[in-house]
This record gives C-alpha cells, structure tokens and sequence, in this order.
C-alpha cells in the first residue's frame, strides 16, 4: 500500500542492502544533501529574526508607555535569532553540521524516508478535518489505522480494526465518563454512553 | 513545627482511599507509558495531560505527582532491557544496566535501580519538605530585578549549557521567546505577531507546542528512520531470589547515598536538572570504584545504582525552584508549570501561602508515590518487558493519537491539532538537524514571565538599567552565570574525555 522499504517486515540483517549503502565508520562526513537541508533550517532561524525585528517596529506604543514597552523584548528576541541564525549558517558552510538526534527506535543507518514523513503529515490533517464531519472516534481510528499501516502494519484491515477499537474506547471513558465533549459524530448521535 | 503538621495534613488528604487510588493509576500509567522507549517524562506528562483535564486540582496533582515519578522509574527498565546498540550510550545508566543484563544479571540490575530510586527518592522528597518553606519565605523578599536575573539564569543554562551546540540552543530557545511572544501584551495590552489572526489574540497555547514538539515531532522523526525487524529484549531471569545478592547490597548501598547527596542539589540549582546528576554520580562511582573500575563499562552494578538513585533525587530537587520561585529548569519541570496554570495555579514564593494544602498534598504523594513504585515495580517486570514488545508502528500511532487528542481537548476546536501539525514538523526538523526541543518549550513559558519581571524591573527603576544588576542577589546571579558557563565547559570536556 505504501512505500516499499516500510512494507517488509523481514529482519534488516547487518551486512543487507541498508548496511551497504551506509559508510561504515560513524564519524564519516555527512552526505552534502543532508547539510544542504540544515542551510535552509539556518537561513530560516536567520530570516525570522529579521522578520521579528522588522515588525517590532510596527507594534502600537501607547503614550502612557513611559520606559520599556511592548517593542523592546520583540526587538532583543529577533536579535538573538539573527545572531543565532547566522552563527549557524557559517558553521554550516565551514562543515560543522548538527548532531541528529538518536532514540531506541531510530536505525542510524538508514536514510530519511521522506514518503512517510509526508503520508503522516497528511494523515494528521485529514484527521483535523475530519473530526467534525465524521465525528470524533472515527477520525481517531482513521489517525490511528492510517499510521499504523505507514509506519509498517499489516495486515492493514487489522491496523483500521485496532483504530476503530482504540477510538470508540476513548470516546466511552473520555466523553462518556470523563466528560469531555468529544464529538461522537453523525453516526453515532444520540447514543447515551457516547455523548460528552 | 508548623511546616510538619501542614505534611501530617497533607498525608491525611493523600491516604483517602479516593486519592489512594488516583495515586496509584499516576504511578502506573506514568511508569507504563515511562517504559515505552522513545517517550521521555517530559514527553509522558504532556501526553498525559488531557487525561487529568477533569479532575480537581488536588486528585489532578496526586496523579501528575505518579505520572512524574512512574516516569522516571519506567525510563530506567528501558535502558536496562531494551538491546539498542550504540543509541543508548547517551543515558549513562544504559551502559551498565545493558551489559549487566546480557551477563544474566538483569533482575539484579532492576533491582538496584528501583530500590536505589525509592531510597534516594524519599531522602530528597524529605530534603524537599525542610527546604521548600524556607527557599519559599526566602523567595518572598525578592525583587523583580533578582527574578528577572534567576530567569537570565535558567536561559543561559538550559539553552547553552544542556544541547551538544551552543548556538542550536541558542536558536532553539529564541523561537520559543518569540512564540511566547505570539497574542497581547499583558502590561499594554498591544497585539503581538498576531497577523491579524483572531485566535492568536490569547497566544499559542503552550500543551499544544509541549505535545507538538515532544510527541508529534517524535513519532515522524522515528517514522522517518524506523528501525524494522525484531525487537530485541534482554530475557530477566524469574524469581525474587535472583534479584540481588548479599554482595549486590553491599554494594550498592553506598552509591544510593552518595547519588541522592548529588543529585538532590544539583537538581535544585538551575544547571540541567536529571542528566548532569547522573553523569556526575557515574564519574563518582567509577573514581570511588577502586579495584572493580575494570568493570565499569562491562556491567558494574555500581555504575547503576549511583546514576539511578541521582537521576530520582534530582527530580524531587527541581521541584524545589519549581514550587517556591515558578522557575523550571528541566523541560518536564516546564510542562509541570503547564499543568499547574490550567488549574488556575501560579507556582511561586506564595504558592505555598495561597495553596498550602495543595502543596503538601503534593509532596505526600511523593512519599507515597515513591513507596507504591518500590512495591509494584520489581514484580511487575514481566508486564512491563511485554508493554516493551508493542508493535512500534501502533506505538508511535498511538502517539500521534494521544498527541491529537490533548490539543483538541483544551478548547474541542480542530485548528489547534492543526497547529499540532505544524509544530510537530518544526519539531521534526530540529530533531532531525540536532537542535535541542527542550529549550524552546522552557523558552515559551519562562519568556513572558522575563519580559514582565524586566519591564517591571525597569519601570520601578525610572529605565536606570544599573537597577538591573544592584541587587546583592541579582549580582551574585550574574556572576553565578559565569561559574556556570566555565563549569559546563569543564564538564563537557570531561564528559568528552569519559566517551573517548
């Protein structure tokens, strides 16, 4: 259903294809695609603060304002962002780049696949856009199958199965005996138990 | 003694067997969602938040008091079990827990780590009790200049010191400034970076960024670089007998003491809270080691239980600034602010004045939380080693589930789990080019405090900025910042030369 590499379960064994395309030893240099997407986070970080400080400038001073007004943080924060930002982007250049974040999930080996990172993202917005259309519990089993089945679940109607059970649960404790008002949708309107 | 009949109160309110209970679903749910790898305490409370939006302010507290310890003691039966080579060097626990572990010696790892934990614990939870009141009747004769300075403080260490790069910090705690910025100026009630946007008018709600960074930021930065294949667990051995030997005790009875000695203070000043305590117990252990520093690094029991102990015994420290000042010096710290202002509660020198029965309410929960961890824990692993078997692509769904749900739970409008969205994509990137997340949310919410505390500051002063740095205690601060900058790159350069 979705790409490839996520769909295999098969255990990646150490010497496989991901082994191969990754320089053995871990202080090798970075591949420049990657550095080229921390310039742009960079220049990003560099061009809010200029932002920051451009628009301070536009704030409303009240007269009564006698000493420090509402300008004058604005103006020290967008600092601190431009010199941040620009701090940054020379190490860059000199070829200093950032140390990724590790985690027990994460393999080190493996390239970013960007595929997933945009069908999640994807799967979140539907999700905001559905909550008040479908109503909440199967916007939730939606959030919940769909990502399950990116991030490698098979078979997928098991990942939309568990989706549905998870959000109709929750909709019972939260709306149902916690009480927050979580809308149960036009399916599922009126059931008592269900109702926030 | 006033203060102790206040905690007699406060236990008598914890044991009503109501609270009991709320207590004790905090320790379990804090410690199973603690277990989860990838999901740290800061991370836990903010996906547990939506979970106490209807409770009262005290079973709310009782419960985040559990969740916040449960946390802690899950973290450490991670890195003692779950086989991620080279990951987990960054928790110095997981170096020695790991290989105690593969040598068969996991239940007495466990073991050491939780009763090391509930023994620090409670030594700094009644540290905590005697020093509270006085730092709090202390705090009350502070002016605007010395908190403004105190902020300065916990700025320069959480956003400099604490990240592997000092501008990524930098950087990461300006846009957290800037989006506290985001909404109206208190004093004048201006707009600020609105863009016109209606409900920017109150700001960004901090859950939201907490949640966005820490849970939705996490789950597609995991999914973007999932590691497939079998989970590999380190199998304990069964029975209560294997847990630890008269030798382990002997062992490690000295290390609980000196971890809890270390990390209750160093978790009270502002200088990073649980992972400097750690480091520091494990280079006391491994200098105090003796003949057996050959096994550091291959699994010396001592090597766990001093960490563990200073890891617990900071936590209990950093409620110390965080009750009696607002001041968080931890990411967690900062998220538990959070969940205090969405009951209405502003933590500060008169929080124990206005809230007393609340306060002591929460730190008999402590005791108790504490005590109902030790208990449950060590028979409990096998739940816990199968709570580590999820399926991680429904863990880190379940994330984004939980994620999406606290946003749209504080106000039921689907354009805060938008802005989730958008969050969660910063926190992406940053994680992805190493930029540290905990700053920007310490940022976020000590910002605004800053701005008001320099603007009162300046306006009590006549715009003298001398006013600023008068003060015997601001003084001291500032220079306090230049100790702390020296002794973060002493440390550094250690921590350097300890990897190599």
């Amino acid at each position: 259903m979705t790409s490839d590499n996520t769909a295999h379960d098969a255990p990646v064994l150490p010497g496989g294809p991901t082994a191969e395309d990754a320089p053995l030893p871990s202080d090798a240099v970075e591949p420049p695609p990657r550095r080229w997407g921390e310039l742009v986070l960079a220049l990003a970080t560099t061009a809010l603060g200029v932002y920051v400080l451009v628009a301070a400038g536009s704030i409303t001073v009240p007269g009564s304002s006698n000493t420090l007004g509402p300008r004058a943080f604005p103006y020290l924060v967008g600092g601190m962002l431009v010199a941040a930002g620009v701090v940054l982007v020379v190490l860059i250049l000199s070829g200093r780049a950032g140390q990724e974040e590790g985690g027990e999930d994460v393999d080190p080996t493996v390239r970013t696949d960007w595929l997933t990172v945009v069908l999640l993202v994807v799967i979140l917005v539907v999700h905001v856009f559905a909550i008040n259309t479908v109503g909440w519990p199967f916007a939730a089993a939606l959030l919940f199958g769909g990502a399950a089945v990116v991030l490698g679940a098979r078979p997928w109607w098991r990942a939309a199965l568990a989706g549905l059970v998870l959000g109709l649960v929750i909709q019972v404790v939260f709306g149902g005996l916690l009480g927050l008002s979580l809308p149960a949708g036009p399916l599922l309107e009126g059931v008592p138990f269900l109702r926030g | 003694m006033d203060n102790f009949s206040a905690l007699i109160e406060g236990f008598a309110t914890v044991l009503h067997p109501m609270y009991l209970l709320y207590a004790l679903f905090g320790v379990f749910v804090g410690t199973a969602v603690g277990v989860l790898p990838g999901i740290g305490p800061a991370m836990t409370i903010a996906l547990l938040l939506p979970l106490t939006y209807s409770l009262d302010p005290t079973a709310a507290i009782i419960v985040f008091a559990g969740i916040y310890y449960g946390g802690m003691y899950g973290g450490s039966t991670t890195s003692i079990l779950l086989n991620t080579p080279g990951e987990s060097a960054s928790i110095v626990t997981a170096i020695e827990g790991n290989k105690m572990a593969r040598a068969g010696r996991g239940a007495a790892a466990l073991a050491t780590a939780a009763i090391g934990s509930f023994v620090a614990g409670s030594i700094a939870t009644v540290a905590l009790t005697f020093l509270a009141p006085v730092v709090a009747r202390w705090a009350v004769q502070l002016g605007e200049p010395d908190y403004f300075a105190l902020m300065v403080v916990a700025f320069v260490t959480v956003g400099a010191l604490l990240g592997s790069s000092v501008p990524r910090g930098l950087a990461s705690l300006s846009l957290g400034l800037f989006l506290g910025l985001i909404g109206t100026d208190t004093l004048t009630g201006q707009q600020r970076f609105t863009f016109g946007v209606p409900n920017l008018a109150d700001g960004i709600d901090v859950v939201v960024v907490a949640v966005g960074l820490f849970a939705v930021g996490e789950a597609v930065y995991v999914g973007s670089r999932m590691r497939h294949g079998p989970i590999r667990i380190i199998p304990v051995e069964k029975g209560w007998r294997t847990w630890m030997k008269c030798d382990d005790w002997r062992r490690s009875w000295k290390p609980w003491l000196r971890g809890a000695a270390i990390g209750f203070p160093v978790g009270t000043i502002p200088a990073g809270g649980a992972d400097v305590a750690t480091f520091l117990s494990y280079a006391t252990e491994r200098r105090l080691a003796g003949s057996r520093r050959k096994q550091f690094g291959k699994g010396a029991i001592e090597g766990v239980a001093g960490p563990e102990a200073a890891n617990n015994a900071a936590a209990s420290g950093v409620l110390v600034p965080l009750l009696t000042l607002g001041l968080p010096t931890t990411a967690t710290a900062a998220i538990i602010i959070v969940a205090f202002q969405s009951y209405g509660i502003q933590p500060g020198p008169m929080l124990l004045q206005n809230e007393s029965s609340l306060v002591w309410a929460l730190i008999a929960s402590l005791y108790v939380g504490n005590l109902m961890l030790v208990v449950l824990n060590l028979p409990l692993v096998g739940m816990w080693v199968k709570v580590l078997r999820i399926p991680r692509h429904y863990l880190y769904a379940g994330i984004l589930l939980f994620g999406a749900l606290g946003s749209y739970a504080l106000n039921f409008a689907p354009v805060d789990v938008l802005l989730l969205v958008l969050i969660g994509l910063i926190g992406f990137f940053m994680r992805r080019y190493g930029y540290p997340v905990a700053p920007l949310v310490v940022g976020m919410i000590l910002g605004p405090m800053a701005e008001d505390r320099l603007r009162r500051s300046l306006a009590i002063s006549q715009g003298d900025l001398s006013y600023l740095v008068t003060s015997p205690f601001a003084a001291t601060a500032y220079a306090a910042i230049v100790v702390l900058l020296a002794v973060g790159i002493w440390l550094k350069r250690r921590e350097r030369a300890e990897e190599a």
